[in-house]
């Protein structure tokens, strides 16, 4: 606990920067200009995104091997995570592309690949709320959490495989692509900030969870207890 | 500085995610510690 | 026993069941036609403009028939605390959800063989000359949905809400599908009819993927 002032004052102080950075240090965009900016917390939302479901497929995974409660934990805190950075990532690209497009929106490759997935996660935490029995409830809500992983590189490979409105790869991308150092400097920073301000409330989530854990199992001891004194007492009379 | 009103919402709104989300689990996670410790009391009193 | 032994038999079981009553079958048939007619309602269909919406709402009828129609896939099976018994039998999960697979796939595609021919007559299209790729279409994408859905039917067969929530979970994962789908079925029903290779193979890749997923995961779905 007394590490979790310091972790986030210096994740504060990251997305200060980054904010910094992103309006002062990176230089100006050709075509687009001033709105252009937008991308460097943009891209940075998608890759907290990336790595919150990235890190709930892998709790997913450990917990329908293991079965320590934990993973559980873990997997459905990751996912709201990713689902709160991806719901963060549509609203920032709707807001560059309005300016930048003249649309809100458009049904291309990319941007209905990851509509998709933001519905898909959605269904997870739907899932999870109708599914009672705990036990029950991790184990399925895993099994489904790794299959809607089955579609996220979809979502990152859809603007390599298809002509789309949304931006060609500027990342790995192939002959034409690749980004100025200072923008690719700033990009990187503002990625950082983003997958740390994910990590913290991903950490505050996961404590909600356990102490959820924790007040199911007092609620249970509770009741054992009750039932124990009654029985002692009937035997008694 | 063009489309100046659409790069600060899209700032206030990186803001305003992670914030308010933040929040919404520091509530729900002040409101689990008082029914723990209201648990734990009830345990102690049987 | 071998996997594809015990399916078979579950096949020939769930198939033998059906055949009594055929009361999935018909309401199946009977509500995607409802979905084609009503979408007909809804666009006032020409010659040219059916044949650019025709492929979608086609395949969207088929979404929707299947979502409802799988849900009692394993619904019936916790009505009569069947699926006990099956658990006990000496064959692994994956011929279970196999067998279920297999005999969804076989009902869709009946209603399938029925419902292509009404609508081509319906929206004014000719089928000369591409059944045979429509068909290769037809069974990769029905195959692709009754893969998700009797998965996702076993997810949703221990929730409430299990008639809401299975579309719920079903639609966005079988998007892909969709899209996919329609886009091969459009270039097959254009006025140079063509199969798209790359669609296409973009289907049978979804198949092998979710057919992978569901064999390695196939124990945690039906435990107890």
């Amino acid at each position: 606990m007394k590490t979790r002032i310091p972790i986030t004052l210096v994740a504060a102080a990251l997305v200060f920067f980054a904010g910094y950075a992103a309006l002062f240090i990176a230089p100006d965009e050709k075509t687009m200009h001033e709105i252009q900016r937008v991308f460097y917390f943009h891209v940075g939302l998608w890759t907290a995104m990336y790595t919150a479901f990235g890190i709930a497929f892998v709790a997913n995974v450990a917990w329908l091997v293991t079965r320590k409660p934990r993973w559980d934990w873990l997997g459905v805190s990751a996912i709201e995570v990713g689902v709160v950075c991806c719901t963060g990532g549509l609203i920032t690209g709707m807001l560059w592309g309005k300016p930048a497009w003249g649309i809100w929106w458009t049904w291309d490759a990319r941007l209905t690949t990851c509509f998709i997935l933001w519905l898909l996660y959605i269904s997870y935490l739907i899932l999870r709320g109708l599914l009672e029995e705990p036990g029950r409830r991790a184990t399925l809500s895993a099994v489904f959490g790794i299959f809607a992983f089955l579609d996220a590189p979809l979502v990152y490979a859809s603007n390599r495989l298809w002509r789309t409105q949304h931006p060609a790869p500027v990342l790995f991308g192939g002959p034409d692509s690749g980004l100025d150092p200072m923008i690719l400097k700033v990009m990187l920073i503002g990625m950082t900030a983003m997958v740390a301000m994910a990590m913290i409330v991903l950490a505050d989530r996961y404590r909600l969870e356990r102490m959820r854990h924790e007040v199911d199992e007092l609620r249970v001891a509770l009741e054992t207890r009750g039932e124990g004194s009654a029985v002692t007492s009937a035997a008694r009379n | 500085m063009r489309n100046f009103h659409f790069l600060f919402a899209a700032w206030m709104t990186v803001w305003a995610v992670f914030f308010v989300y933040e929040l919404s689990v520091a509530s729900r996670i002040s409101r689990l510690r008082d029914e723990i410790e209201r648990l734990k009391q009830q345990l102690r009193e049987g | 026993m071998s996997t594809a032994r015990a399916a078979a038999i579950l096949l020939a079981k769930e198939v033998r069941l059906e055949f009594r009553t055929r009361e999935l079958l018909n309401a199946t048939i009977v509500f995607a036609m409802i979905v084609v007619v009503l979408f007909s309602f809804s666009f006032d269909p020409t010659a040219a403009e059916s044949r650019r919406l025709g492929p979608g709402l086609l395949w969207i009828a088929f979404l929707f028939a299947a979502s409802l129609m799988l849900h009692p896939s394993f619904g019936r099976e916790q009505t009569n605390q069947t699926l006990d018994a099956l658990r006990m039998a000496p064959i692994s999960p994956f011929a279970l959800l196999l067998g279920k697979m297999l005999a969804n796939f076989l009902f869709l595609s009946a209603a399938e063989v029925v419902l292509v021919p009404v609508f081509a007559v319906l929206y004014n299209v000719s089928l000369a000359g591409v059944v045979g790729r429509l068909a290769l279409v037809f069974a990769l994408g029905t195959l692709g949905l009754c893969v998700t859905g009797t998965v996702f039917s076993a997810i949703a067969s221990h929730a409430r809400m299990r008639e809401l929530l299975l579309p719920l979970l079903l639609l966005p994962i079988q998007a892909p599908l969709l899209i996919a789908a329609v886009e091969t079925t459009a270039g097959l029903l254009a006025p140079q009819p063509g199969l798209d290779r790359a669609w296409l193979a973009f289907l049978a890749g979804f198949d092998i993927v979710f057919l992978t997923a569901s064999w390695l995961l196939g124990d945690y779905l039906l435990e107890e």
